[in-house]
């Protein structure tokens, strides 16, 4: 009894800060949040019930909602493999010991450092311009320049394209993954005659699975979320024609330039659902593929 | 050694080669804040600036209404040194918590702080705002730091995934020799996750740097405010924005973040490898 | 040197943040009796130190006031207002734009002037169109800073060099529009760079006697939907002619700086005259202001405050701030430091004293707003809550128009239901 109380004090203990936060900071404005939703609220005046109304109106009569559902959805299911991905082999080719690898981790991370400011859109539009290097490179492949800008599909690719490019955070986790890894377990492996592939399914790919989970979990998280790419990009229209106006962006066009501060917090709770649903799918399947040293073998 | 040499060269060839391909935008960048404003756009093609000037710093050096851009440069300082000490002591401590204590409620809070991650911050802001308004703490950096000392979900979560793979008969061979829970903390685990605390120092450092929203609503006296808000200050919706200051003071402030960036990501791939795990 | 440089890096943070406590100490300890009164506005690096100069001025004359500018960039600044007034933490003063004056105004978080109108502010060298043009319902809960008005900025050398004359005439109409737009795409020119979807099509129904918003702003504000296929069929030709660019060029367009005209591959931009200064600065060219084409301009035309002035409703020193509001409009002195960049200014006796003062380009600006002064009509009410959606809607109606996506008729009678829908909320 005492032995389990003492468990217990000693996990309030150490958890307590997050706890303390949550209810101090956080939960207030989240439950308010969720009333606004069921609520008709223009941020200056006092809200109105109108029960499910908005939830009703996003599915039946707002086609522009359906719309940055499904930009997201290609946006997430499209951007978060390709760069994790990216993010694990360019870890992969930097986890050696030479004395320049410190220099090319820098060099790789330096697209993400340069973050989300308006300079990232002005190089953007100058790369995929109409005499940007990439047209230049397509045509001399031999295929026809494209108007990234104002046709769009491309334009949603071109914002998949940005996030790849700033792959830095998921690789520097990889990369903080794969050191954690013991030698030895390689050498034996060597010693057993093992060739590289074997080496990757057997040993880097489980050990590396609980970072694996992680930041699979937060780059779906964060893909749903993103806003200030698809912002600074469109210049706030996510445009052309609604092709990067992603669920956050319109939420945000919603809430603070419609006023429809009601209906944006209907929209940050069905996001809130689909995102939960998804994050817990990824959980369940995590018990067949995540090896957790700790838990033993 | 000899015999390595070839494969070696190939693979700064490859590595070299692939990161200039990559860093084509930020050397588009540093090229054009050497290049006369008015000429940005006109020469975007040539990576020469011509003719060569380095008038843009000096115009963004001097930042607006009396205060230079240094000024923002040492707010920012600032206002990251108390976001580090705030996530890197506070998520360290949950982490553990969730990672290697057995207690009521674990998996409700666990769920709990991911879900907090999953509401679209834009519509907590207002009620948020309303909240430090009542605590007078509006035009101070409290607001923003105040919350780091309670942690953030994405770094606990990332440490508990790090703690997680560390063996368990570590903390079990301290406790035959006496620790208490707090000691197999402090003595065991925190310097085995050394890659993982300097991965959250690192991403701290600079998003805290990249942080707009932030200083831009709780922050109104000019003389607070952050780089962020202060690269904005050069683009103009009305006239003519000036890009070459802007691009200038990007390439200032990106000095800081590559430099620590560089210094950390040792720590990130070395920290394991010098402790010696023993395994 | 691992131990070295993290004490390197421990000694650097505790400096730091004993310098961050003691600056705080110091700034909070300033009370001494003053009014202080926050103003706020959006701005660049120029409106920042000429704004921050002429509040130093103010003080000067003003011992007993103190001011602290809070600014940002024009996304920054809107972000920053809207929970500030949720939270009824606004500024004493806030700069506003016409189409955020209705929102803030009717959710109460902004001042009615009139009271202060001719004792505070002093308004008699102003028009009382120029006064109104902050006016929602009965309430003025604006002051005008500037006014600016529409007009085709071109590049008079290109338009000789096509054989289009030397000038484009005061009374120009469509006709000659589409015409002269026939002789550039045949030498490989555009005529111009479209017509911003929201702005242009009010002016064209305004000149037809109607207008985009109804006056109350419950709906839109023209019954007849052929105006909507006039206007929006002309348009479509002049994309598929090759006048204007199609709207994914102008897409990859990333502003001023690479915009045709700038680059010499079109004649001119429609757009506000305040605009012009900047597009003479970037283009290095000989450019002349025409106004509108007919007919009916000067139904058509308006002079659009440029931005206001507002006092905020939870303000506890409003006299002190209408004060404040008066010496921006009124003080030559002041305003030889503003020179019209908030738009042209209304008192005559500024607009004066400064024609010696502005540049060439702000010369032209003056003197087009003058004659629009004498060729244009009231304004009316500014943008209606709600317009915002409206003109997004116009915005991608107009890009599917010119990529030939939607057919005018069918647009019309879209643009009609849902506009109707987003403005009787």
């Amino acid at each position: 009894m005492s032995s389990r109380l003492r468990s217990n004090l000693w996990g309030y203990l150490f958890i307590g800060p997050f706890i303390i936060g949550f209810l101090a900071f956080t939960i207030i404005p989240m439950l308010a949040s969720l009333y606004f939703s069921f609520t008709d609220y223009g941020l200056f005046d006092d809200p109105v019930w109108i029960g499910f109304e908005n939830y009703i109106k996003m599915f039946t009569e707002d086609p522009r909602y359906i719309n940055s559902l499904k930009v997201t959805i290609i946006y997430v299911f499209a951007g978060v493999p390709l760069r994790l991905a990216f993010a694990l082999l360019v870890a992969m080719l930097l986890n050696v010991g030479s004395r320049a690898v410190g220099w090319y981790r820098t060099l790789y991370y330096l697209p993400s450092l340069i973050g989300g400011s308006v300079a990232v859109a002005i190089m953007w539009r100058n790369i995929f311009g109409d005499d940007g290097i990439v047209n230049i490179a397509l045509k001399t492949m031999g295929i026809d320049s494209i108007r990234w800008f104002g046709e769009p599909t491309a334009a949603l690719w071109m914002l998949i394209f940005l996030s790849i490019w700033q792959f830095g955070s998921s690789m520097l986790i990889f990369l903080a993954g794969l050191k954690s890894i013991p030698a030895s377990f390689y050498e034996a492996a060597s010693v057993d005659g093992a060739n590289f592939f074997q080496k990757f399914f057997r040993i880097t790919l489980p050990m590396l699975s609980p970072v694996l989970l992680f930041n699979i979990i937060m780059q779906t998280i964060s893909a749903f979320m993103t806003f200030v790419p698809a912002f600074i990009i469109s210049k706030g229209t996510g445009g052309p024609l609604d092709g990067t106006l992603l669920y956050s962006l319109y939420l945000f066009k919603q809430g603070f330039e419609y006023f429809n501060m009601g209906y944006a917090s209907a929209m940050a709770w069905v996001m809130l659902v689909i995102v939960g649903i998804l994050t817990g799918i990824i959980f369940l399947t995590s018990k067949y593929w995540v090896h957790y040293e700790s838990e033993g073998k | 050694m000899t015999k390595r040499r070839p494969r070696y060269f190939l693979y700064h060839i490859l590595v070299g080669g692939f990161a200039v391909l990559l860093l084509y935008p930020v050397i588009w960048l540093f090229v054009s804040s050497f290049k006369e404003s008015g000429d940005i756009f006109i020469t975007a093609g040539s990576l020469i600036p011509n003719p060569f000037t380095l008038l843009n710093y000096a115009q963004g050096w001097e930042g607006f209404g009396g205060y230079g851009f240094g000024t923002f440069i040492k707010n920012t300082i600032v206002f990251v040194i108390w976001m580090l000490l705030g996530h890197l002591i506070s998520c360290s401590l949950i982490a553990f918590g969730f990672a290697r204590l057995k207690f009521v409620g674990r998996g409700f809070w666990f769920m709990i702080m991911l879900v907090t991650l999953m509401l679209p911050y834009e519509v907590v802001m207002i009620p948020q705002y309303i909240i430090f308004s009542e605590l007078g703490w509006l035009n101070s950096l409290k607001p923003l730091v105040v919350p780091a000392f309670f942690g953030h979900p994405f770094f606990i979560f990332l440490l508990v995934q790090f703690i997680r793979t560390i063996p368990r008969e570590l903390d079990e061979a301290a406790t035959i020799d006496g620790a208490n829970t707090f000691q197999i903390f402090y003595k065991v685990i925190l310097p085995l996750i050394v890659p993982a605390l300097a991965t959250t120092a690192i991403f701290t450092f600079y998003w805290t740097w990249d942080n707009l929203l932030g200083p831009v609503l709780y922050l109104n006296s000019p003389e607070k405010y952050t780089v962020s808000m202060a690269l904005n200050m050069f683009l103009s919706n009305e006239t003519v924005s000036n890009w070459g200051a802007m691009f200038a003071m990007s390439i200032v402030t990106l000095v800081p973040v590559f430099v620590i960036f560089f210094i950390f990501q040792r720590y990130v791939v070395e920290g394991i490898s010098t402790t010696g795990l023993k395994g | 040197m691992k131990r070295k440089s993290l004490l390197l890096v421990f000694g650097m943070i505790l400096v730091l943040l004993l310098a961050a406590c003691s600056s705080e100490g110091s700034s909070s300890g300033s009370d001494d009796g003053k009014v202080k009164l926050r103003i706020a506005w959006w701005g660049d690096q120029p409106r920042n130190d000429y704004t921050t100069k002429v509040i130093e001025m103010y003080e000067e004359q003003n011992p007993d006031v103190q001011i602290d500018a809070e600014y940002a960039s024009w996304d920054d600044y809107w972000q920053k207002l809207s929970p500030q007034a949720a939270a009824n933490e606004l500024p004493d003063i806030v700069q506003m734009d016409v189409s955020y004056l209705a929102q803030y105004a009717q959710g109460n978080k902004l001042a009615d002037l009139t009271p202060f109108l001719g004792e505070q502010i002093d308004t008699s060298n102003m028009t009382e169109d120029y006064v109104n043009g902050g006016k929602i319902e009965d309430g003025i809960y604006g002051m005008n800073t500037g006014v600016n008005a529409v007009g085709f900025h071109y590049n008079p050398e290109l338009l000789e060099e096509l054989g289009l004359g030397s000038e484009i005439p005061e009374d120009w109409t469509w006709d000659d529009y589409k015409s002269m737009s026939d002789k550039a795409v045949a030498q490989g020119a555009f005529f111009d760079t479209h017509l911003r979807p929201d702005v242009f099509f009010d002016y064209y129904l305004r000149s037809q006697g109607s207008r985009l918003y109804a006056e109350d702003g419950s709906g839109l504000g023209y019954e007849d939907d052929k105006l909507f296929v006039d206007y929006w069929s002309m348009i479509a030709e002049q994309v598929e002619k090759g006048a204007t660019p199609t709207p994914d060029a102008l897409a990859q367009i990333t502003g001023i700086e690479d915009d045709p005209v700038v680059k010499g591959e079109a004649i001119g931009i429609f757009q506000w005259s305040n605009q012009f200064v900047g597009l003479k600065q970037v283009a290095e060219k000989p450019l002349e202001i025409a106004p509108m084409p007919g007919p009916g301009t000067s139904d058509g035309l308006y002079l659009k405050p440029g931005m206001f002035f507002s006092v905020s409703q939870n303000s506890e020193q409003k006299e002190a701030a209408a004060d404040f509001l008066d010496f921006f409009m009124n003080d030559v002195e002041a305003n030889k430091l503003i020179l019209g960049d908030r738009g042209v200014p209304g008192s005559s006796e500024v607009k004066d004293a400064l024609k010696d003062e502005v540049s060439e380009a702000q010369k032209q600006v003056f003197e087009y707003v003058e004659w629009a002064e004498t060729n244009s009509s009231p304004m009316g009410a500014p943008d209606p809550a709600g317009a915002g959606e409206v003109i997004e809607l116009l915005e991608t109606l107009a890009e599917q128009i010119s990529y030939g996506q939607l057919a005018p008729e069918e647009a019309a009678e879209s643009f009609r239901t849902q506009a109707e829908s987003m403005l009787g909320q």
